[in-house]
C-alpha cells in the first residue's frame, strides 16, 4: 500500500518537474523566405528617384530611408537590402513642424553623416533623389546628372559606374523601377518655368525602351510603376484653396488675383477664388511664404530670388497680386495651359512604361490611379488602409511627407503593398501585405515652437536645394 | 477499506484528467489566491479544510474549529514571467521585466464562547503588474500596468449545530491602480507617453461561508465572496511632442471597476488518519469586468476598452500528509481557466489557461507556533491569438504567441494563545 502512494507521489513528482520546464523559448519562429513563387528575391535591386529612395521633407535620412518601399518589400520576405543610409537629421534641409495650429515649418539646419559610405557593393537601393530617366543610363556622378550639380549621384553612385551598371554588377534577380516623375515634375514644381517644358515624350519613349531592353537583359523579374498626377499630390493642392478662402475678395473693383503668364511681364490674366478652389489654377507650395503678402506692396519675391533689377513693367509699390503691374509670379504659379502639358506628358509616358511592361512581360504598378482615387476621396471620408484613413491633404492626409512631394513612412507602406500584390498574383509569391496602421509616423517637429501664420509656412526654406 | 478509498483516488484523477483535457483555451483574471502558505500548499484546495486562521479568507465559519486566540501573518513572494513574440517579420521575442510582488497577509480569530467565533483579517485578493520595455511592439496596448486590491474582512462565525458551521464577513477594501502606455502620433514622429493613475479608498462587500461535517472523515466547505465596486479616481499624465501638448489626454479621471464574486465549494475526506485529501471548485464571476472605462473629467471624455471577460472556474486537488506528529507535507494542482477569450488578450494581463502545481510543509515548532512554507509553480498554456480584437493601431490587430507563468513562494507563521 505504501508503495502504491510512492508510486503516487513519484508521479505527481516527475509531473511537477516537467511542468516547470520554461517553455517561453519554444515559439522560435521559421525563418523568412526570399524565394517565393516563381520569383525570387534574394539579390533585389530598386532603381529609381527621391520616391525609391525613400526621401522624406526634403531631405535623405536614416529614420525615413528605413521605411522606403523597397526597404519594407525586402523586410517583409526576409531579404538583404543595403542602403546608403544618411544619419537623422539627415542631407541638409530636413522640413520639420514648428506649430501645428496655426500650422509652420522650418528646415533643419543641422544634417546627418553617410552611415554606410564604404560598402563594397553597389547598395540594392538605387533611387537616386532628383534623377531624370536619363541619369540611369547615363550619370555616373553630380557633374554628369542631367541637373549638372546633384550632390545624390556622388554620395550613392560613389564613382563606379552609372545607376544600370551598379544595378548589373549585383546579378540582380527582382528588381523594381520607378522612374520618369522627375521628367515632368520638374516643370510643374517650378511653376513651368525652369525647365520651361517635360521631357519630350519621343525621347521619354525612347530611352524609356533603351533602360527597359538593357534591365531585361540582366534575366530578373521586374516591376515597374507609373507616374502620378502632379496634381494628385499636396504640393500642388494646398495652397491654392487656402487663397481662396483667406484672400480679402471682397476689395472693391477687384475681380481676381493677378498672375504672370509665362513669357508675359505684367499680369493680364486674373483668377478668382472659385478657380483657386478648385484648381483651374494651381500653386505650388513653394508660393505658401508669398501668400501672405498679397495686397501689399511688395517685391519680397525679387529679392528672395536674388534678381538683379526688377523686371520690365513691374512696379512693387502696386499691391502684390491685386494689380496688374505686380503680378502673382510664373514661377509660383501653374495655369491652365500649363496644367495641361504636364498631364499631357505624364499620359504618355505612362502609355510608354505600360506599353514596354506588357512587352518585357514585366508587373505594372498603377499609381497614376492610385493617387487619383485617394486625392478623389479626400472630401468624401478618404481611403482606408488597416484602418487608418488617408487624404491627399498636407500633413492632416497622412499620406505624404512635409514637402507635399514624396510619401510618408505609412505612404511607403501603400506603395510597398501595391508591389508586393504585383508579385503575388504574377508570380504567386504569397507575400503578406505590410500592416500600414504599424508603421511609424515620419513627420518631424522642430524644437522651438513659434507662432502666428496663416498659411501652411516655409520658412527659411530654399526651395531650390529640394530634389525630386 | 484502503483498496476501496484508492480506488475512489482513482476515479477522481481520472475524472479530473478528461475534465482537463477538454478544456478551451482560455486565459487568467488578476486575482490572487494565495492567502496563506498552506492553503497554497494544497494547490488552494482549502475550503473544506480552513484549519488556520487564513480560514477567514477562505472559509469564515472553519474558524470554529479552534479555540483561544489564533494570529497569522505570511506573505507570498510573486515573480511571474510573460513573453510575446509578434507574427513575421516582427519576431522578436519580447519579456516582461522582471518583478516581484507580495501580498502579504494577516488574520486573527477569537474564539468567543462555544457557540461564538470573531476574526479580523488583511490581505490581497487581487492584483496585478506587468511590465514591458517601452519600446516594445505592444507599447500602445501596455507598457506598466499595476492593480492593487486591500481587503480588510470583519468576521463573525457562528455554530448551530454541532457538525456546521456558518459565518458572515463584512468586507472593507481599498485599491489602488496604475497604466501607462504609449499613443501613436502618427502622421507625426514619436509616441506620446501616457500615465493614468487612480486609487479608491473605502469600497465595501461580504463573505458568507458554511462548513459541514456529515461525518468524522468528511467535510463539506462553501464560501461566497461578493463583488466589489471601486470608484477609482485620480489624474492623467501625457507628455509628447510640444506641438501636440494641447491634444493628449490629461487632467482628473475617473474610472470604475468591479471585482467579480467568488463562490468556492469543496470537500476533504481523511482517507487515513494522517491523510487528507480535498478538492475544490471556484466560480468567478468575472463577468463583471466587461469594460474599462476612463472618464476624463475636464473634457467629458470616455475612453473605453472593451474587455468582455466570462464567468470562470478553478478546479483544485490537494492533499496533507502528515510524517509525524508535527510535520505535515503539502501537495497539490490546479486548473485555472482563464476568463478572456483568446482575441481579447491584453498585454496589461498576458494570461492564458494555467496550471498550478505546489508543494509544502507544514511544521509544528511548538505547541503554540506553527510554520508553513510552499512552493507554487504555476505554467500558463502557449497561446497563439490569429485574430486579436486588441489593436495595436488603426485596425491592425495584435497578433502573436504569448507564454506565461510565475513562481511563487509563501510563508506563513501562525500563534495561538
Amino acid at each position: 500500500m505504501i508503495k502504491k502512494y510512492l508510486y503516487t507521489l513519484l508521479f505527481i513528482a516527475a509531473g511537477f518537474f516537467a511542468g516547470c520546464e520554461d517553455r517561453t523559448e519554444l515559439t522560435e519562429p521559421a525563418a523568412q523566405n526570399p524565394n517565393r513563387g516563381q520569383v525570387d528575391l534574394t539579390k533585389f535591386v530598386s532603381i529609381g528617384n527621391s520616391i525609391t529612395a525613400g526621401y522624406q521633407s526634403g531631405s535623405l535620412f536614416q529614420s525615413a530611408q528605413e521605411f522606403s518601399f523597397p526597404s519594407q518589400i525586402a523586410k517583409q520576405v526576409g531579404t538583404t537590402f543595403v542602403q546608403p543610409l544618411v544619419g537623422d537629421p539627415g542631407t541638409l534641409g530636413r522640413i520639420e513642424i514648428v506649430s501645428l495650429s496655426p500650422f509652420a515649418t522650418q528646415y533643419n539646419s543641422t544634417s546627418g553623416t553617410p552611415l554606410n559610405i564604404g560598402y563594397s557593393l553597389p547598395y540594392n537601393n538605387l533611387g537616386i533623389p532628383g534623377a531624370l530617366l536619363v541619369d540611369i543610363l547615363k550619370a555616373t556622378s553630380s557633374g554628369t546628372s542631367a541637373s549638372g550639380n546633384n550632390p545624390m549621384f556622388d554620395l550613392i553612385l560613389r564613382g563606379s559606374g552609372t545607376v544600370f551598371q551598379q544595378a548589373r554588377l549585383l546579378q540582380p534577380t527582382f528588381i523594381t523601377l520607378w522612374i520618369g516623375n522627375n521628367d515632368v515634375l520638374g516643370f510643374a514644381t517650378s511653376g513651368g518655368v525652369r525647365p520651361t517644358s517635360p521631357t519630350p515624350a519621343t525621347a521619354f519613349a525612347f530611352l524609356y525602351s533603351q533602360l527597359a531592353d538593357s534591365i531585361a537583359s540582366l534575366g530578373a523579374k521586374v516591376v515597374v510603376a507609373n507616374i502620378p498626377d502632379v496634381l494628385a499630390i499636396p504640393f500642388f493642392r494646398t495652397v491654392g484653396p487656402q487663397m481662396a478662402m483667406l484672400i480679402p475678395w471682397r476689395t472693391p473693383g477687384l475681380p481676381g488675383m493677378f498672375y504672370q503668364k509665362h513669357g508675359e511681364s505684367a499680369g493680364t490674366t486674373y483668377i478668382d477664388s472659385i478657380g483657386l478652389l478648385t484648381g483651374t489654377v494651381v500653386v505650388p507650395l513653394t508660393g505658401s511664404s508669398y501668400a501672405p503678402l498679397l495686397g501689399q506692396a511688395t517685391g519680397k519675391f525679387y529679392r528672395d530670388n536674388h534678381y538683379p533689377a526688377l523686371p520690365p513693367g513691374i512696379d512693387t509699390t502696386k499691391p502684390f497680386g491685386f494689380h496688374p503691374t505686380n503680378p502673382w509670379p510664373d514661377a509660383l504659379i501653374l495655369d491652365a495651359d500649363e496644367i495641361v502639358t504636364a498631364r499631357t506628358a505624364t499620359t504618355s509616358f505612362n502609355e510608354t512604361i505600360s506599353t514596354v511592361a506588357q512587352a518585357k512581360g514585366w508587373g505594372l504598378v498603377d499609381f497614376y490611379s492610385l493617387l487619383n482615387n485617394i486625392a478623389a476621396s479626400t472630401f468624401t471620408g478618404g481611403t482606408k488602409y488597416n484602418g487608418v484613413t488617408f487624404t491627399s491633404m498636407l500633413v492632416t492626409g497622412g499620406l505624404f511627407s512635409l514637402d507635399g512631394v514624396h510619401p510618408s513612412s505609412q505612404g511607403h507602406a501603400i506603395i510597398a503593398n501595391e508591389f508586393i500584390k504585383v508579385l503575388n498574383t504574377k508570380w504567386d509569391a504569397n507575400i503578406p501585405l505590410i500592416n500600414v496602421a504599424e508603421v511609424p509616423g515620419s513627420l518631424y517637429f522642430a524644437k522651438q515652437n513659434i507662432n502666428k501664420y496663416l498659411y501652411p509656412e516655409y520658412r527659411n526654406m530654399n526651395w531650390n536645394n529640394l530634389l525630386f | 477499506m484502503y483498496k476501496k478509498t484508492g480506488g475512489t483516488l482513482k476515479i477522481v484523477t481520472i475524472s479530473l484528467l478528461i475534465a482537463l483535457a477538454s478544456f478551451k483555451m482560455y486565459a487568467g483574471g488578476f486575482q490572487i489566491n494565495e492567502h496563506g502558505a498552506k492553503a497554497m500548499g494544497m494547490g488552494g484546495a482549502f475550503t473544506a479544510i480552513a484549519n488556520d486562521p487564513s480560514a477567514l479568507y477562505f472559509n469564515g465559519a472553519g474558524m470554529m474549529q479552534f479555540y483561544g486566540t489564533q494570529i497569522m501573518f505570511g506573505t507570498a513572494l510573486i515573480s511571474p514571467f510573460s513573453s510575446f513574440r509578434g507574427v513575421a517579420p516582427k519576431i522578436d521575442e519580447y519579456k516582461t521585466a522582471n518583478q516581484v510582488f507580495y501580498p502579504s497577509h494577516f488574520f486573527a480569530t477569537h474564539r468567543l464562547n462555544e457557540d461564538w467565533s470573531v476574526g479580523l483579517g488583511f490581505s490581497s485578493p487581487f492584483g496585478l503588474g506587468t511590465k514591458w520595455d517601452e519600446n516594445w511592439p505592444g507599447r500602445y496596448l501596455a507598457l506598466e500596468t499595476s492593480v492593487q486590491v486591500f481587503a480588510i474582512p470583519v468576521v463573525v462565525a457562528y455554530k448551530p449545530l454541532d457538525n456546521l458551521f456558518v459565518s458572515a464577513s463584512f468586507v472593507y477594501s481599498f485599491a489602488n491602480v496604475k497604466i501607462t502606455r504609449k499613443n501613436p502620433q502618427t502622421p507625426f514622429e514619436g509616441d506620446a507617453f501616457v500615465s493614468l493613475e487612480g486609487k479608491d479608498n473605502s469600497a465595501f462587500g461580504y463573505h458568507l461561508s458554511a462548513m459541514y461535517k456529515p461525518l468524522k472523515e468528511l467535510t463539506i466547505g462553501a464560501s461566497f465572496h461578493s463583488q466589489i465596486e471601486y470608484n477609482f479616481e485620480g489624474t492623467a499624465k501625457s507628455t509628447g511632442a510640444e506641438q501636440l501638448a494641447a491634444r493628449l489626454p490629461g487632467g482628473d479621471i475617473k474610472a470604475d471597476l468591479t471585482t467579480p464574486m467568488n463562490l468556492a465549494v469543496g470537500v476533504a475526506y481523511d482517507f487515513m488518519p494522517n491523510l487528507k485529501v480535498a478538492l475544490d471548485f471556484q466560480y468567478i464571476g468575472w463577468s463583471s469586468y466587461d469594460t474599462l472605462a476612463v472618464e476624463f473629467v475636464q473634457s467629458g471624455v470616455r475612453s473605453a476598452s472593451t474587455r468582455l471577460y466570462d464567468d470562470t472556474y478553478i478546479v483544485r486537488l490537494g492533499a496533507e500528509y502528515g510524517i509525524t506528529e508535527d510535520l505535515n507535507v503539502l501537495g497539490g494542482i490546479y486548473f485555472d481557466n482563464s476568463p478572456v477569450a483568446n482575441e481579447r488578450i491584453n498585454p496589461s494581463l498576458p494570461e492564458t489557461d494555467r496550471i498550478g502545481m505546489s508543494i509544502g510543509l507544514d511544521y509544528k515548532l511548538t505547541k503554540s507556533l506553527g510554520l508553513d512554507a510552499s512552493y507554487l509553480f504555476i505554467r500558463g498554456n502557449q497561446l497563439t491569438v490569429d485574430n486579436s480584437s486588441e489593436y495595436y493601431a488603426g485596425t491592425s490587430p495584435f497578433n502573436g504567441t504569448w507564454n506565461a507563468g510565475a513562481h511563487v513562494f509563501s510563508l506563513s507563521l501562525s500563534y495561538s494563545f
